[in-house]
């Protein structure tokens, strides 16, 4: 088994006083989509900005690629292959839509400008959208809109590894679909994939692993094949009452799904 | 008044010691009048001070208010003029000064930081380049004259005895000064500096508080103001610039934002230090103090924002440290103490039997094009813990701020207590009995825990202003009160270690705790708590649980509770309301609530999978 | 009305220049700063220094002048605000107070207040509505104008300069595509120290002559016109700051002769005040509007 694309190896960090990750460690292999789950307040969002670089490690380890990356700034993480498709509709709204995919690819442009061609057609491609769009204030656009814009600023710049932060958040019903199809063609494409999301059954829809979170630790790592109901109620820290109650719920819901353990996702490294 | 006998050493040293020493030739005429301008630095300073240091104002224009006292004397005193008593120019100083600052503070309950500043400057400059030189007002470009102040018929005119008299008025406002900290509008200032929503949690109206910083501190830099002027004999335009107040930023900012001491002390330092550094160099140095003033408060502000004050602080803490080892941890179930109302404020309603603490009657509040909360019903009775549960986003923290008034509805009506309190500011609904917490801790995160259950006392020690800054009157007995009750909320949450910490040193449990403390200290028919267990660990959440269930059972208060933790609430609430999208999606007894298929949904969200059928 | 008109496009545009260092520094790292200013007056001594004594021609000493003000502001942002990040606002604008400070004193130390002038760089006089001008001043106009509407298309030119106009909208977002903050941050510091120098030297009001502090009293009035014109928007500032030329030199007109003293600044006191508490009030007083329409229909 070749190393994981992304560890996480014990990390503690938090704010001031307040510590709110106490060891958390979660292995991503390549190629796959990991998910973390938990209530509010459970350190979901703090480790992904941990992993992200914008809120700095206390102790423990960030590995890219069995390469320490702790004491890196974001930028230099975005620079080696980190992508984020950030909460929300986070765009910048006074740039055009080119302009915004423009600034996505400020680390390829800056490395290989020749392929930067290519690389916006290849968004505009998956998002034609966004080309009938190009000369648009972004902020001016639908929700919908903007959250493939956000996709496309991060795909644009050609990343190993993409960050993505509540994906459903603030996003209609149809959209939020539309949104996880594009995040399966990605991640089809080979790209890894660390997702937190709010929204436990939609996400769960989504990714391979579960990793489930409680008061700042992974209580619960498992495909999602394999989770079983009862063990993410209790481990969701939503209790046994509410957990049955779920349990029943998941379980009339997840027929449509496929299971994708056996999807042939793992690209050979070289 | 214990420090009753200081004050009057002080003074007494204030009058006697200056013309004998002066008299002896052991001061010079000339230090005697750079000790004066001494006192007026420092007078000023402790001005600004108020107004930075303690309620978070920032002005750059300082010297404005110094130069509307001096000319204001002038005018009055003048023997061209009112040719009026030297103390009443002096009066009329203060009480120019302090119009002047509540004119421009006025803006300021609109203008927060940055804008206030800039504000300030351009408030210095239309002084010191215009208003003070006009004819009428600053006599032209020859100024003003300021006529000596007498004693029956003899002229205060020796440089030494008129040191005396900028000593007293020092020591005077020293004293006002720590009455001031020492009482409510100390407390209030502090609170609205640190946080303005926390402030007004507390029943502290900012707005009047806020105003009220910048009255008092006009009318202290008018008396500074004039006593300038009576040592200097003529004013003009050019001694009240933007430069001055900038140099009094310095006085502030390195002696200690807040620190009485160190303002005082850099005041003199910073006054004194020139010709000393002249007497010991030779005149060479000239200069070179501002340059290195300059250079300290850039590092000041850069690595130890709370000044010299400070830093001794913090050696001190860390002495203090290192000999008492680690503290040990509060006990984890605190006792609370069953405190009786406050006897400053009204009893609380009795509310007809059977009549609920709370009722909200469909709330709608808007932001922009979101419904936030929509047409949401709640009803607390009295006795019960009643717990509000929903996915990030529902509301519920908004419907909160509706209820306490932090925000205003677009639509619905809010009973407490058998009355209509919808249209009721914060602070008047927590004098009813309301009290809350927050999601991010409500406290002043700079203020020791003792400090903090004082400034939730706010509404229980109702002295006037005279009282708080003579330490005269009501506020004697409000004071010893509140103290005492702060003093058993202590005990009873075991924090005797912690009372003189500040706040944002504690762990964040250990902080909602003091939170809990504060929203009991006045005793509250109500009491709402938001997501109490936030960031608190499964052990400590227990303990909540328990906590939670005295101040039902043992306190007899009424509790609504915003929580995530789906067990503690199970555990504790007597009813259950379930919010999603702004709306209650359903309530009841909460093992039955949590089962409901839709309440399922609302909190582990959907796959979406139904939209496309 | 010409001269009006003249005179007030001509400190307008000044006060312009030093609105966009105003604005180019708020947007980029949310500072408002009081020192830039004076860093023009420090730059001027630098310019009159190899102009006037070394005899070197004026785009030499401007050059000087500039390499010079930029230096102190990237350094001012590497020493004091790359330290600050996270402080509050207040704070960072308190230690650009001491910056100020320091420079001001240390010209005082090095020149004392004895007047120096430089020289403008074009010396042809023009007549525009009956008015004496000269080219300097023309020029302070037309490039304040010019970089006020042209600045930010410049900007988005560059990859770079897109980071930092979206730095301002979101400083966290920037790093997170990769853009470097730090160098966002160290130049927008630079570029701000820059348009002062700028301003500085363009200034001449006929006699050309300055001490410390002089830039400053200049600077204030930017600072206004940046606050008017919002504190984000390059073209707002300088509107703004001709907007409080033409109406000092309204009031210059119609009141200078009644020998009230400094007029500049009542006006930039009493425009400042208006504006920011009417736009406090304007969105309030249409809310209320708007639930009276709506209890109306």
């Amino acid at each position: 088994m070749s190393t994981p694309l992304l560890q996480i190896l014990d990390v503690t960090a938090g704010f001031g006083a307040t510590t709110v990750l106490h060891g958390v460690s979660i292995d991503v292999p390549e190629g796959s989509i990991a998910g973390i789950f938990g209530l509010n307040g459970a350190g979901k969002s703090v480790t992904l900005k941990t992993v992200a670089g914008v809120v700095p490690a206390r102790s423990g380890q960030v590995l890219l690629d069995g390469e320490d990356i702790t004491r890196w700034g974001p930028e230099k993480r975005v620079a080696r292959g980190m992508g984020h498709i950030p909460q929300g509709r986070q765009v910048f709204p006074e740039l055009t839509v080119e302009e915004n995919l423009r600034l996505g690819a400020y680390t390829l442009r800056r490395r290989d400008r020749s392929r930067y061609a290519a690389s916006l057609d290849a968004v505009y491609d998956r998002f034609p959208v966004l080309r009938e769009r190009r000369s648009q204030l972004a902020g001016t656009m639908s929700g919908g809109q903007q959250a493939s814009l956000c996709v496309g600023r991060a795909l644009i710049n050609q990343p190993r590894l993409v960050l993505v932060d509540e994906p459903s958040a603030g996003l209609s019903p149809v959209a939020a679909l539309e949104l996880r199809e594009v995040l399966r063609d990605v991640a089809a494409t080979g790209v890894t994939m660390v997702l937190v999301e709010q929204n436990i059954a939609f996400g769960l829809s989504l990714v391979d692993t579960a990793h489930l979170m409680q008061t700042g630790t992974v209580v619960h790592s498992s495909p999602v094949g394999d989770l079983d109901d009862a063990t993410l109620a209790t481990h969701l820290g939503i209790g046994s009452v509410l957990g049955a109650a779920t349990s029943r719920m998941l379980s009339s819901r997840a027929t449509p799904e496929p299971p994708k353990k056996g999807k042939p996702r793992v690209r050979r490294t070289a | 008044m214990r420090r009753a006998p200081w004050i009057l050493v002080a003074l007494i040293a204030a009058i006697v010691l200056p013309p004998l020493i002066g008299r002896s030739a052991l001061l010079s005429d000339t230090n005697a009048l750079l000790l004066c301008r001494g006192c007026v630095m420092a007078l000023a300073g402790l001005s600004l001070n108020l107004l930075m240091g303690y309620a978070g104002q920032v002005s750059l224009g300082q010297f404005a208010f110094v130069g509307v006292g001096a000319f204001t004397l002038a005018h009055v005193t003048g023997v061209t003029d009112l040719r009026l008593p030297w103390v009443v120019g002096m009066l009329a100083s203060a009480a120019l000064g302090a119009v002047v600052a509540f004119l421009v503070g006025l803006p300021a309950l609109r203008l927060r930081g940055l804008y206030l500043a800039i504000v300030t400057i351009g408030v210095v400059y239309a002084c010191s380049e215009s208003l003070f030189i006009a004819q009428g007002i600053g006599g032209g470009s020859a100024g003003k004259v300021v006529p000596p102040p007498y004693v029956a018929a003899d002229a205060i005119s020796r440089n030494c005895d008129l040191l005396a008299v900028g000593l007293v008025l020092l020591v005077v406002m020293w004293h006002l000064d720590t009455n001031l900290t020492r009482s409510r509008l100390g407390r209030a200032f502090h609170a609205v500096k640190a946080d303005e929503r926390v402030a007004a949690s507390f029943g502290i109206d900012v707005a009047s508080y806020k105003l009220l910083a910048f009255v008092l501190s006009g009318a202290v830099a008018g008396l500074a103001g004039g006593f300038f002027g009576t040592t200097i004999g003529t004013v003009q335009a050019a001694s009240f610039t933007y430069a001055d107040s900038l140099g009094l930023v310095v006085i502030v900012v390195v002696g200690g934002l807040g620190s009485r001491p160190g303002v005082v002390g850099v005041a003199f330092g910073t006054t004194v230090l020139p010709s000393l550094l002249v007497t010991l160099f030779g005149s060479g140095i000239r200069g070179y103090d501002l340059i290195f003033n300059a250079a300290v408060l850039v590092y000041t502000i850069t690595r130890n924002p709370t000044g010299i004050a400070g830093a001794i602080r913090e050696a001190r803490t860390k002495a203090l440290e290192r000999r008492g080892g680690e503290p040990p941890l509060p006990p984890t179930r605190p006792n609370l103490p069953s405190l009786g109302r406050p006897s400053a404020l009204p009893a609380p309603r009795r509310a007809a039997a059977g009549q609920p603490v709370l009722a909200v009657r469909d709330i709608g509040v808007r932001f922009g094009g979101l419904r936030a909360v929509d047409g949401a019903s709640i009803t607390v009775d009295r006795g019960t813990i009643v717990g509000l549960m929903g996915p990030n986003g529902a509301g519920k923290t908004t419907l909160f701020n509706a209820i306490t008034g932090a925000l205003r509805p677009d639509s619905g009506t809010v009973t407490f207590l058998g009355e209509d309190v919808s249209h009721l500011p914060t602070h008047l609904r927590a004098a009813r009995g309301m009290g809350r917490t927050f999601q991010l801790i409500g406290l002043a995160k700079d203020q020791s825990v003792y400090e903090n259950l004082l400034i939730a006392q706010h509404l229980a020690a109702p002295y006037s202003v005279g009282s708080a800054l003579s330490g005269l009157g009501a506020s004697r007995a409000l004071e010893r009160e509140i103290r005492s009750r702060a003093d058993q909320t202590i005990e009873g949450l075991g924090f005797e270690r912690f009372a003189s910490t500040p706040v944002g040193k504690l762990s964040h449990g250990q902080q909602r705790i003091v939170e809990i403390g504060c929203c009991l200290v006045t005793s509250p028919e109500l009491v709402m708590l938001d997501e109490p267990s936030a960031g608190m660990s499964p052990a400590a959440s227990e303990d909540l649980a328990l906590t939670l269930q005295d101040v039902r059972d043992k306190l007899g208060r009424t509790v609504l509770l915003i929580e995530h933790n789906v067990p503690l609430v199970l555990g504790v609430a007597d009813e259950l309301y379930v919010m999603a999208a702004g709306e209650v999606i359903a309530n009841g007894e909460p093992l039955d609530v949590v089962t409901r298929p839709e309440v399922v949904t609302a909190y582990l969200g959907s796959s979406y999978e139904e939209a496309l059928k | 009305m010409g001269q009006v008109l003249v005179f007030g496009l001509i400190s307008g545009g000044i006060y312009g220049l030093f609105a966009l260092g105003v604005v180019m520094v708020f947007r980029g790292t949310g500072v408002l700063s009081f020192a830039q200013g004076e860093i023009g007056t420090a730059a001027l001594y630098v310019a009159a220094y190899l102009i006037n004594d070394q005899g070197l021609p004026w785009v030499v000493g401007a050059l000087g002048a500039l390499v010079f003000g930029i230096g102190v502001g990237v350094l001012f942002e590497l020493l004091v605000v790359r330290r600050m990040i996270g402080a509050d606002p207040v704070s960072t604008a308190v230690a650009t107070v001491g910056l100020l400070l320091l420079i001001t004193t240390i010209e005082i130390q090095y020149a004392g207040s004895t007047l120096i002038s430089v020289r403008g760089p074009i010396s042809q006089h023009f007549a525009v509505f009956g008015v004496e001008v000269t080219g300097t001043q023309v020029l302070g106009v037309l490039l304040a104008l010019a970089l006020g509407f042209g600045l930010q298309s410049l900007l988005r030119r560059t990859d770079f300069g897109l980071g930092i106009l979206a730095a301002a909208q979101d400083p966290t977002a920037v790093r997170l595509v990769g853009v470097p903050l730090s160098r966002v941050s160290a130049t927008v510091w630079g570029a701000g120290a820059a348009l002062s120098v700028i301003a500085a030297l363009l200034v001449e009001p006929g006699i050309g002559v300055f001490a410390p502090g002089f830039a400053s009293q200049l600077y204030l009035v930017g600072l206004a016109a940046a606050v008017i014109g919002g504190l984000t928007s390059l073209p707002g500032a300088v509107i703004g700051g001709l907007a409080l030329g033409l109406v000092e030199a309204a009031a210059n007109k119609w009141f200078g002769q009644s020998g009230v003293h400094g007029l500049r600044y009542v006006v930039v006191l009493i425009v400042l005040l208006v504006v920011l508490v009417g736009r406090q009030l304007l969105p309030e007083l249409r809310a209320r509007f708007d639930t009276r329409a709506e209890a109306v229909a």
